[in-house]
């Protein structure tokens, strides 16, 4: 699902703020600076975001305007890779290297320090052999007409879109209001947001 | 119109009107609509309704299949004082024919099966196209809600509208009950 394919679903934004003439090597710029990176160490634990090409997940070099600006649209996608251990398979490791540490060690109870350092120890080793999560989401951006659509309709991903968007161009991608279509009529928004709910069970409004 | 960044959505009062008004209107017009520009355009409660209680977030009611918006659970749910929160809605301008749900206080667009003629190609093809269709359905949305407004801020929305969605449940409720 998604912009080229699919049904769409998602949120709608405008963008505040003009697009300079001569934008292209500004936002190829801004594009490579805000690319997704994969963090350098396979051990890191948590989250990394950027953008990517719509193509291909792994393609974060924009410096070929012809694979994401198609006439007055930006066709671009968020990545956004979490890391994490499996909490209760880090907790099952756990206990075997506190049981054997305490048969080692001739030990009734693993001090707090080292039940500290052994799960770090094994954090480190399961994140190097755990896979991120990997979650793209595509932004449709009218430059000409001055609004974008984004894929996802959920609070976190919109957030997280209206940051890098705002990092990355320095515009503020606001979220379409349907108030926003009734501003032709002086007053109607405003009454119509006064109105009462329409009761149909009786005597109603 | 806000540019500070805030999102003004509907209070959910008026999107559940906007809901309730779309579904009546579609039947009782007989999924005829005539735009601001004279674009006659069909409507239809497709294949989804959710309705929620009043103050609720989560529906609390959800009717899929053929026509949802006629069936007694319905107008059982709308009598007893719930209003719907989303629908779905077949849309058809000329040949062009929409599938679309409606979300939401925000009026989000959701699952669009939109009416695209380029269906593979060149990116810059498929994209132009989709998104002609992504705006037209936007417009006919937005066009609705406004239409929407007009009529439930004017004096004829208690006098008239009201008692006509009123009769138009008893008759569901006539027809269900086989009278």
């Amino acid at each position: 699902m998604g912009i080229l394919k699919g049904p769409l679903s998602g949120r709608r934004y405008r963008i505040v703020g003009e697009v300079p003439d001569n934008f292209t090597d500004d936002y190829i710029h801004a594009l490579n600076t805000n690319q997704h990176r994969e963090p350098q160490s396979p051990a890191h634990k948590g989250e990394s975001m950027g953008w990517c090409q719509v193509h291909n997940l792994l393609d974060v070099d924009f410096t070929d305007i012809n694979r994401w600006l198609y006439n007055q649209y930006a066709l671009i996608a968020l990545r956004v890779d979490k890391k994490a251990v499996p909490a209760r398979l880090l907790r099952a490791h756990l206990e075997k290297k506190m049981e054997a540490w305490c048969k080692e060690n001739n030990r009734p109870k693993v001090p707090a320090a080292v039940k500290e350092e052994l799960k770090e120890a094994l954090e480190f080793d399961m994140l190097q052999k755990t896979l991120p999560r990997v979650q793209t989401w595509e932004v449709c951006w009218n430059m000409q007409d001055g609004w974008a659509f984004f894929t996802n309709d959920g609070e976190l991903p919109n957030e997280r879109f209206q940051k890098l968007f705002l990092r990355t161009f320095g515009l503020r991608a606001v979220p379409w209001s349907p108030l926003d279509e009734l501003t032709g009529t002086e007053g109607l928004a405003e009454t119509l947001v006064s109105a009462g709910a329409t009761d149909l069970r009786g005597g109603g409004r | 119109m806000s540019d500070d960044g805030a999102t003004e959505l509907l209070p959910p009062h008026v999107s559940a009107d906007f809901y309730l008004w779309l579904w009546y209107t579609s039947e009782a017009r007989g999924g005829r609509f005539t735009l601001e520009d004279g674009t006659l355009v069909e409507v239809y409660l497709d294949d989804r309704l959710a309705l929620r209680d009043t103050g609720e977030e989560r529906p609390t009611t959800l009717l899929t299949g053929d026509s949802p918006g006629t069936t007694p659970e319905a107008r059982a749910a709308v009598l007893g004082g719930k209003v719907p929160k989303e629908l779905r809605l077949l849309v058809r301008r000329e040949d062009r024919e929409y599938h679309v749900t409606l979300r939401g206080e925000r009026v989000g667009l959701a699952g669009a099966k939109l009416a695209t003629q380029v269906k593979s190609g060149e990116v810059l093809e498929v994209l132009m196209d989709r998104m002609f269709v992504y705006e037209e359905l936007h417009w006919l949305v937005s066009c609705l809600l406004r239409q929407f407004a007009v009529e439930r801020v004017s004096e004829s929305w208690r006098a008239d509208a009201v008692p006509a969605m009123r009769a138009w449940l008893s008759t569901l409720d006539a027809e269900a009950s086989g009278g």
